[in-house]
């Protein structure tokens, strides 16, 4: 389990779209700033501001070797994010199998209402036409 | 991993009840309080008040049964709804790791008509401000079906 605060620097991190696209660029093969920039109208120094995000997340990792520096998809933070959201899909899951039980037993409810008022009804045809 | 990760919870699941019903018993503090939680909770009728309209409320605490100290609060603001349709709420939650300063949880529940008359909910939940989710209309997930390819290999 990663921090806490690395994991909010991760939603962080995807909450931009261009970040995204950086990162989906880099899910075909590590690239570098050049060609990370290619389809993009901003500036050099602009992808390198999104990368530093990026490797501050440690959503990207930055090869050191001087003119020709590659970026590289980390992929564990990407899970780790995933996972948090996953907690929430248990809660729904089980939530939803008591209102899908909740919804039965009120309808049953509702269904003999509406038969013992029919019943009712029946009895009394005298006042129903009175 | 499944083939839809994304950053964004979607659960679509079908009930089999008109879809007034279902949504009664989202907005119904009677209802809610009887089923909301997984097992194991229970909501205290009493802590339940909800004024369904954009701009109203949706508030009860989750309590737990083995462990009454364990409260969950919830405290939403409902920011478009559309009877028997659509509830959109968003929460500030503490303790979530979704920003630093400020995370605001967005849920958004969609009734849908089914034939036989059920009724398919649609939910959607994200870690994410509003400005946040008008950036991810533009492709949180069109950007990450290359992504859920490698972590699916990957991870």
């Amino acid at each position: 389990m990663i921090a806490e605060d690395r994991l909010s620097a991760v939603f962080g991190a995807l909450a931009d779209p261009t970040r995204r696209a950086i990162l989906a660029r880099l899910a075909d093969g590590d690239a570098t700033v050049t060609e990370l920039a290619e389809p993009f109208p901003i500036s050099l120094p602009a992808i390198s501001r999104h990368l530093k995000v990026l490797e501050h997340a440690g959503l990207i990792s930055r090869s050191r070797s001087g003119q020709w520096r590659s970026s590289t998809l980390e992929a564990a933070p990407l899970k780790e994010a995933t996972d948090w959201m996953e907690r929430y899909r248990v809660f729904w899951d089980a939530s939803f199998d008591r209102l899908d039980a909740h919804l039965r037993r009120i309808q049953r409810e509702r269904a003999a209402e509406r038969r013992a008022k029919q019943a009712q009804r029946d009895a009394e045809p005298a006042q129903e036409h009175s | 991993m499944t083939a839809e990760t994304t950053y964004e919870l979607a659960i679509s699941r079908v009930f089999d009840a008109p879809r007034e019903l279902v949504y009664q018993a989202f907005v119904d503090p009677d209802q809610l309080a009887q089923w909301f939680g997984p097992v194991g909770f229970t909501v205290p009728r009493e802590t339940v008040a909800i004024d369904a309209r954009a701009g109203g409320y949706q508030r009860f605490v989750m309590i737990s049964a083995d462990d009454p100290s364990l409260r969950s609060p919830i405290d939403a603001t409902f920011t478009a709804v559309i009877e028997n349709e659509l509830l959109v709420g968003e929460q500030e939650v503490l303790g979530i790791p979704g920003f630093e300063g400020v995370a605001k949880m967005t849920l958004r529940l969609e009734f849908h008509d089914e034939p036989g008359g059920k009724t398919r909910l649609e939910l959607r939940q994200g870690p994410y401000s509003q400005q946040l989710e008008a950036d991810a209309r533009e492709g949180w997930n069109s950007s990450f079906s290359k992504l859920d390819a490698l972590l699916a290999g990957r991870a």
